[in-house]
């Protein structure tokens, strides 16, 4: 049925379940670091950026497939979250919050104003993505091929998650001292779950670039990283499904608040402080709970 | 399994902890022989948990060494420590409260787990599946593997950080206060269980105690520390009758009236 | 004269060694005037965190709300200025009491993690946005008019206002009034209580959630001094909040559990902030608060003044 949309739907529609589809990826990106590993990165935005920009000028400067492209963005980006990850080994919570914010910031103003390569506050027109003879020119030719990467990057988290690999960074995100008397590198799970974390959200760039023809830096700031963080926690922190669940949910009210721009920050913000009162752990686990009780008559 | 005396399993030498001006630990030798129970013992602030941490190397001390199975391990990462078949439990347990009783114990033999490249895929990778419910098993957790760590009673709790770490394979076995906060019929349990590991499975472990009976039950050696420094070492026997060890708990006049019962 | 050889500091135009001089005093004074006000405002943050380990990412919007309210209360509602003052104040306490005794107070119930509660601060900031933006002054820019003259006084050789010499004569002391209060109090002792030990201070007969309704409060009603120094020297909008973050940098840089780091730590960045505007360019100002704030936690994550971080004891 989802890959049958682009036939039944306007346009318009179907830029919107691409967007969502990036988020998507972009949640499961944050939920590597946050969700399993416990780290607080507000840098998220910063590698989504990076990754944006760099598929951007790989896919223009070669003339290669555009998945070369987003990998390449990928890779960028995961570079420069193992280099962050390193540096985030000596602080924790509030501190690791602050520190990779700013981080997200210095890099938006990078990208503001590194004029040379970026552009700068004039933003970065995006060729349109070539596979061999194919070249997508609207949202509609790109939804395949949006969808495909989304369920390859799901297929990827979860795999991590169940692997020796996810284990570790849950162990370190439950108790570090513990995880370390099973011989477990806390660092180095630290440092993969940040450079991870980043790769995939550069991934989620180079998707923007299959369906967007413009980037602008005023996107790539706290605002997106904070969308995506609230996704993840109103879709329930820690689970792969709360991520998805989350970017689709909290993403398709973002757009319908779009309409009404007077109320849009209000009503946003009254959602978050209602969530945070009354279901904090996130969508499923309050609909779960709520089941749950149904059937037990508690 | 006759204990071996003659090259200590687990050795330590002139052990001295300083926290800044404060002398923890000063001068401590211990030998363990392999495939014993040894107990450390001592009121409160004598250095226990402080030794403890160092010998699994969360502390790393101001000087003296420790050897283990001819090795130097004074000055190693604490994470080489599962891999050398060293496993330890926490006084204030730290187990990994969201996850479940059978990924804590899972996690356990994370270094078994990474053998193989299809073991460190897998979710449930197979060898180790069967260790882990075999462990779950023993500890009586069975039931409880699917429940989160931080839903279960204290008790249970304790049994899986105990499960968790012999889930390393472990050749030495440290424990931090194992009983504290147990009923009765748990410590009886837990005392069965110790002595199993080491007639069945020829596990030396090492055991910083309070709960006297399990200590006096189960121990083939103990050693007592009070104030940073050895006062008394020996056979439970032996120990239960040292002046020293009884003013170090009950004060002079008692440790008097003892002399006098004995001497 | 030829101009005396100089190290190159700049990006700018040959400077020489007097205009280097001059820009120093002038970024010093001028740094001390609005650093007060960083000050006061990291003041009103740190004495959340100390107090509740919350950082409160809703800072900047009461600041703006605060200033919006008092703008609304003279310029539009033509209220006289000793009634604007002190209802202002009032508004901001309560708004901030009220926000953590039932928002807040229930998300503590709700969940234990310190994430959830971050994240109430953050909704409590769109919705005070949302707000002001709602009401329609905060469309376009808008001025608070200055209440003391604005004619110009030289310090040395640096140019400031009478307005700024009153801005950070208020400011300090007011921060003198808070330390008073919270060291010498009884009240103050109580909050310091709670931040050591709650538990403990319960015992002891402290009205936990009193207290933190109070502090709550109290940090509103500095923000709002704070907002109300400040209004007649820049452009309102509804995006002037984003100053909390040169105020999270003077947190940060202080140490971000102590006061009076708070406090040292705003002057710095206020020192910092004008020399980077003078000796690089206005363009990298933007940048500066970030590139501190990475600096002083990769070097040195406990700032000038917070206490070692301390490792987990096992």
């Amino acid at each position: 049925m989802a890959v049958a949309l682009p036939v039944f739907t306007s346009g318009y529609v179907v830029y919107i379940a691409n967007l969502l589809l990036v988020f998507v990826v972009l949640c499961l990106g944050l939920h590597i670091v946050i969700g399993e590993t416990g780290q607080f990165s507000m840098a998220h935005a910063a590698f989504y950026g990076i990754g944006i920009y760099a598929s951007a000028l790989a896919n223009r400067a070669v003339d290669l497939p555009y998945p070369v492209a987003m990998l390449f963005g990928a890779l960028v980006a995961g570079a420069v979250g193992l280099f962050i990850g390193t540096l985030a080994l000596r602080m924790r919570d509030i501190y690791l919050a602050l520190a990779t914010f700013a981080f997200g910031e210095a890099m938006q103003w990078v990208f503001a104003n590194w004029d040379s390569v970026t552009n700068g506050p004039n933003g970065l027109r995006i060729s349109p993505a070539r596979f061999g003879p194919i070249e997508i020119l609207s949202d509609k030719q790109a939804y395949p091929f949006v969808l495909f990467f989304c369920l390859v990057m799901i297929g990827l988290t979860v795999a991590i998650s169940r692997s020796r690999l996810g284990r570790s960074f849950r162990a370190v995100r439950e108790s570090e001292v513990a995880a370390m008397a099973m011989g477990i590198d806390v660092r180095r799970a630290r440092i993969v779950s940040f450079g991870l974390s980043a790769a995939i959200a550069g991934f989620a760039g180079g998707m923007f670039g299959l369906f967007q023809t413009f980037i602008h830096p005023d996107s790539l700031g706290f605002q997106t990283t904070i969308l995506v963080l609230t996704m993840v926690v109103v879709g329930g922190l820690g689970s792969i499904a709360g991520a998805i669940g989350g970017a689709i949910v909290f993403g398709l009210i973002s757009e319908v608040l779009r309409q009404a721009p007077q109320y849009q920050e209000i009503i946003y913000g009254a959602i978050l402080i209602l969530f945070m009162m009354y279901a904090p752990r996130g969508l499923f686990a309050f609909i779960g709970d709520r089941i749950r009780e149904a059937r037990h008559g508690r | 399994m006759v204990a071996d005396s003659a090259a200590p399993f687990l050795n330590v030498e002139g052990l001295t902890i300083r926290f800044g001006g404060l002398t923890a630990v000063g001068g401590l030798d211990m030998a363990v022989a392999k495939g014993s129970i040894h107990a450390l013992i001592g009121p409160n602030g004598a250095g226990k948990s402080t030794t403890f941490n160092c010998i699994s190397r969360f502390y790393t001390p101001s000087a003296g060494r420790i050897t283990y199975d001819g090795r130097d391990i004074t000055r190693m990462p604490a994470r080489e420590m599962a891999g050398l078949g060293i496993a330890r439990s926490f006084q204030n347990l730290e187990l990994f409260g969201e996850l479940t009783v059978f990924e804590n114990v899972l996690i356990g033999a994370h270094v078994h787990a990474g053998r193989s490249w299809r073991d460190a895929i897998s979710a449930r990778p197979r060898g180790i599946v069967e260790h882990v419910e075999q462990l779950l098993e023993r500890t009586g957790l069975t039931s409880y593997a699917q429940t989160k760590a931080r839903n279960l009673d204290f008790g249970h709790q304790k049994m899986v950080e105990i499960a968790r770490a012999l889930a390393i394979r472990p050749k030495l076995l440290l424990l931090d206060e194992p009983a504290a906060g147990l009923r009765n019929r748990e410590i009886a349990a837990l005392d069965r269980l110790l002595c199993e590991l080491r007639e069945r499975d020829g596990i030396t472990i090492l055991l910083v105690e309070h709960v006297m009976q399990l200590v006096m039950s189960i121990s083939d050696r103990i050693t007592v520390l009070s104030f940073g420094t050895k006062i008394a070492e020996g056979t439970a026997a032996e120990v239960r009758a040292h002046p020293a060890v009884i003013e170090a708990y009950l004060g002079r006049d008692a440790a008097t009236a003892e002399e006098a019962n004995h001497g | 004269m030829a101009p005396p050889p100089f190290p190159d500091l700049s990006i700018g135009p040959d400077m020489d060694l007097q205009l280097a001089l001059i820009f120093l005093q002038q970024g010093i004074a001028s740094g001390l005037v609005s650093g007060s006000v960083y000050a006061l405002l990291a003041l009103a943050i740190v004495v959340i965190f100390k107090t509740s380990d919350v950082p409160n990412f809703a800072q900047g919007e009461v600041f703006m709300a605060a200033g919006y309210v008092a703008l609304y209360l003279f310029v539009f509602q033509k209220m006289p200025i000793w009634v604007v003052l002190p209802a202002t104040l009032v508004v901001a306490f309560l708004a901030m009491a009220l926000f953590r005794r039932f928002v807040l107070d229930q998300v503590a119930k709700s969940a234990k993690d310190l994430v959830y509660l971050v994240i109430a601060t953050l909704g409590l900031s769109y919705v005070l946005k949302g707000l002001v933006r709602r009401t329609g002054f905060g469309d376009t820019p808008r001025s608070f008019p200055a209440l003391v003259p604005t004619d110009s006084v030289m310090i040395g050789q640096a140019s400031v206002t009478m307005l700024d010499l009153a801005i950070f004569g208020t400011a300090v002391t007011v921060m003198a009034a808070f330390f008073w209060m919270f060291n010498y109090t009884k009240t103050g002792r109580a909050m310091r209580a709670v931040g050591m030990n709650p538990k403990a201070a319960q015992l002891v007969g402290v009205d936990l959630r009193r207290c933190h309704m109070l502090i709550w409060g109290l940090s509103g009603v500095i923000s709002a001094i704070a907002a109300l120094l400040i209004s007649p020297k820049i452009l309102m909008t509804a995006d002037m909040g984003s100053i909390v973050m040169l105020a999270f940098a003077a947190a940060i840089v202080g140490g971000f559990s102590s006061l009076p780091g708070a406090v040292v730590g705003g002057f710095v960045i206020g020192i910092v902030e004008n020399m980077v505007g003078l000796f690089i360019s206005s363009r990298a100002i933007v940048l500066a608060p970030f590139l501190a704030i990475l600096i002083v936690l990769v070097l040195r994550p406990q700032g000038l003044f917070g206490g070692k971080l301390t490792i987990k004891k096992v």
